[in-house]
């Protein structure tokens, strides 16, 4: 993990002309964009595409970074809208593909009918998307509500319920399973 | 009063606790609460496995040609261009003896010739457009030159900048 003073000295390097200084941010932080696109697109190869083009538009625009939030805040933010653009464009595609992914799982489903973990996957589903993405960025390892909040460019408070109204549901959706699961054995 | 009945406060205190969130009374507040409530503590426990579910969420890494496909991509882009160092320097001397020349034509007084009137009545288009008679405009050859030479030299120490100044101390800074 590099310091704050490390970050802002690599980022005055870079915008001194030195390119290659830029390899050590990518290679710091790629985990976390790379994680951030997948919960959004949900396919690896398009979230590392995403990812990559969201690390080069942070480059190209890095000289508008204004140093007031920590640069992770602002290249999340940066990669949290690629990744929503990258899945406007391709949901026509991304749907068909859901479709068929959709049947696999329910074999597999199928197979772990009393894994807890399961129901609440197949309760994720039934989340909206806006809530849906709050809570799995959320998750992601060290991010706060306010870098969640900053990231996909809402309110502190909106966000905290959204995350709160999204447990609420997959409880409720766990608990229903569970009495539906109950009454079938 | 029902004491299974949850309230949005009971909900929202549960999942600040669950977030590590509540602390000193409140958390005490919740403790008292818990303790006299089981609906309370099966919809704990049912957030709790949620949030456990949710906790399993790691990072992903991506592929390991990852750093390079983005260090590939910053070199396709059309970054701005400037000139060498060598070819800064050659272009600010040239311009630089452009404006001497210039300078020294002024001096000799070549440009004075260029002073005078232009009469706006003289341009066709003005005619056209305008049926008032339309004022001459003082014009001072010398001074027009003298701007001219201003901009070439702000231009000279832009490229020099640029080219050699800037590098250089960005080298330095670098270490």
């Amino acid at each position: 993990m590099i310091s704050l003073q490390e970050e802002n000295e690599l980022i005055d390097q870079i915008l001194a002309g030195r390119q290659e200084m830029y390899a050590r941010l990518v290679d710091q932080y790629k985990s976390y964009a790379f994680t951030i696109a997948l919960k959004i697109l949900n396919n690896k190869p398009e979230a590392e595409e995403a990812a990559q083009d969201a690390f080069i538009k942070a480059f190209q625009h890095l000289k508008s970074f204004n140093r007031k939030a920590r640069f992770t805040t602002w290249l999340y933010r940066i990669v949290f809208n690629t990744a929503v653009s990258y899945k406007r464009k391709n949901r026509h595609i991304m749907s068909s593909i859901e479709n068929h992914d959709k049947g696999v799982h329910h074999e597999e489903f199928a197979l772990e009918r009393h894994d807890k973990s399961v129901f609440l996957a197949l309760a994720m589903e039934k989340l909206n998307e806006a809530d849906r993405m709050a809570i799995q960025l959320y998750y992601i390892k060290e991010f706060s509500l306010e870098e969640v909040a900053e990231m996909m460019g809402q309110r502190m408070n909106t966000l905290k319920v959204r995350v709160h109204r999204a447990r609420q549901r997959l409880a409720d959706e766990l608990t229903r399973i569970l009495k539906e699961e109950a009454l079938t054995l | 009063m029902n004491m299974d009945k949850i309230t949005l406060s009971q909900e929202d205190s549960l999942q600040d606790y669950l977030d590590g969130k509540l602390e000193g009374s409140a958390l005490l507040q919740l403790k008292n609460v818990l303790a006299a409530s089981p609906a309370l503590q099966k919809r704990l426990e049912d957030l709790r496995q949620v949030h456990q579910f949710l906790n399993t969420n790691r990072l992903e890494s991506p592929t390991p040609s990852f750093v390079e496909n983005v260090m590939g991509g910053l070199q396709k882009l059309p970054a701005t261009h400037f000139p060498s160092p060598r070819n800064g320097m050659l272009l600010v001397v040239g311009v630089v003896i452009a404006a001497g020349m210039l300078l020294s034509m002024v001096s000799a007084g070549f440009f004075d010739q260029f002073n005078g009137l232009i009469s706006l009545e003289q341009i066709a288009p003005a005619k056209k457009y305008f049926q008032q008679s339309l004022p001459s405009l003082p014009v001072n050859g010398k001074l027009l030159v003298k701007i001219l030479v201003g901009l070439n030299l702000a231009i000279a120490f832009i490229v020099l900048d640029r080219t050699v100044f800037r590098p250089f101390f960005q080298r330095r800074a670098g270490g």
